[in-house]
């Protein structure tokens, strides 16, 4: 699992490893039925305290994108294949559009604060859309 | 499975019940008409890496020495698991590791004769952690103390005050005289700690940045006085820098907001950066009623620091 913190951002730390896990997860990096890594290991693997892996952990379990069985690793919530499966990228699209809509609310301040009509913004994304390595 | 988010206040992760390790009650100081501590209340569990932060001045030494009997309360208590400062006895001083702000140690003898004395206080020294820091921090035990760098016998202070596995550890300025990477070494060290015995663990600093990525919990002392104590993910989530700027229709922005979540305001007719506290449900409201737009970042430890400690600079 690649997690890496900004830890002077004044984003908590519990949030980036929320907001990331979520990510891969939308982006079929981190498939159903992945186990996740302990939150000792986590801890010592990003220098941090296993208590703020746990709060971050605790958080994606409530959300449903993590799930603990009993007597095994929490894994990400899904199974490979049947109904499980098919919820599972219900899911990762609700995961996905949500990931992508914190990601484009920056944009959109940006884009009232500048005063830039919501029409012009909207041509924009779909040109960024269609070449986002670009610079205009 | 409980969905609870945060900690339980009534244990932690381990299931230890939340002894509260580090703790002062009503703690107050006085030297001469000086008051350096006033009404100090707060309680650290197990586990739990707690930053003291604080000016010149505001109390922070005062506070770790009342802790350790090395300074008498004037009025209330200061506590180490549950035992005043000035009650403490071998037991509970063998659960306690201390970095004191300028270590002193016998300069003739070497860091490898130090290490060796103080472990003879101690049946529970673990000679593989010792190994292991002296590694991390390229520490060299051969040479003689006093002949040893300021940065050196920092290093040595706290191999010293860890090794016999302590569950409460007190850390007065432990980095100031440390270079960055030694400085990491020295967090990453705290956090093994944590892991491995679940220490209460309390640091005090000016290192702002170091602080904010290295504990969970903020006590912020002003004029003796407690003016933050707070887990530093909460404190992030209410404190932000909004920019606002006037929306296209508006000509000007007013030349002062009064709303009461403000703390501190920087305001031109063309923008203004305040920085606020708990106003994520008011944002839509401000805009409106002042016909703004508001942009919002997060806000660093550094800078809720200066609005604490200038009373509000309102």
């Amino acid at each position: 699992m690649l997690i890496t913190l900004e830890r002077n951002s004044g984003v908590p730390v519990f949030r980036q490893i929320c907001e990331q896990i979520r990510f891969q997860v939308a982006a079929g990096v981190l498939r159903a039925g992945t186990e996740i890594p302990s939150t000792r290991d986590l801890g010592e693997r990003l220098g941090i305290n296993p208590m703020t892996v746990s709060k971050a952990y605790a958080l994606l379990e409530q959300e449903g994108v993590l799930e603990r069985r009993p007597g095994l690793a929490l894994m990400v919530r899904g199974a490979a294949n049947g109904r499980a499966a098919s919820a599972h990228r219900e899911k990762q699209d609700e995961l996905a559009q949500r990931e992508l809509e914190r990601l484009l609310r920056p944009a959109a301040i940006a884009a009232r604060q500048l005063g830039v009509p919501a029409k012009d913004a909207i041509e924009l994304f779909k040109r960024v859309l269609r070449a986002p390595g670009d610079e205009a | 499975m409980s969905t609870k988010i945060g900690t339980d206040p009534s244990t932690n992760s381990r299931g230890h019940a939340t002894e509260q390790t580090i703790a002062a009650e009503h703690l107050a100081k006085t030297y001469g008409d000086r008051a350096a501590l006033d009404g100090v209340t707060f309680a650290v569990p197990r586990g739990r890496i707690v930053g003291l932060v604080g000016r010149n001045g505001s109390g922070k030494t005062t506070l770790l020495r009342a802790l350790q009997g090395l300074a008498a309360p004037t009025a209330g208590r200061a506590t180490l698991f549950g035992v005043d400062g000035l009650a403490l006895g071998e037991a509970e001083l063998a659960r306690l590791g201390v970095v004191h702000q300028e270590s002193r140690f016998i300069p003739w003898m070497t860091g490898r004769a130090h290490l060796d004395f103080t472990r003879s206080f101690y049946p529970r020294w673990d000679a593989a952690r010792e190994q292991r820091l002296v590694d991390a921090f390229e520490l060299d035990l051969t040479q003689r103390t006093g002949t040893m760098s300021p940065g050196a016998v920092q290093k040595l202070a706290i191999v010293t005050a860890v090794c016999h596995r302590p569950e409460a550890i007190l850390l007065d300025e432990p980095a100031a005289s440390l270079d960055p990477p030694s400085r990491e070494a020295l967090y990453s060290t705290l956090f093994e700690l944590l892991r491995e015995d679940e220490p209460a663990i309390m640091i005090s600093s000016h290192q702002l940045d170091d602080i904010e990525r290295s504990v969970d919990w903020i006590l912020c002392l002003e004029k003796g006085r407690v003016v933050r104590d707070e887990a530093l993910d909460s404190l992030q989530e209410r404190y932000a820098r909004w920019r606002v700027l006037p929306t296209s229709d508006a000509p000007a922005l007013p030349t002062e907001f009064r709303e009461g979540w403000i703390r501190s305001a920087v305001i031109e007719p063309r923008g203004a950066l305040l920085v606020v506290e708990g106003a994520d449900d008011a944002r839509e409201a401000f805009e409106a009623r002042h016909s703004v737009t508001v942009d919002a970042q997060p806000l660093r430890l550094s800078e809720m620091f200066k609005v604490w400690t200038n009373g509000g600079a309102r």
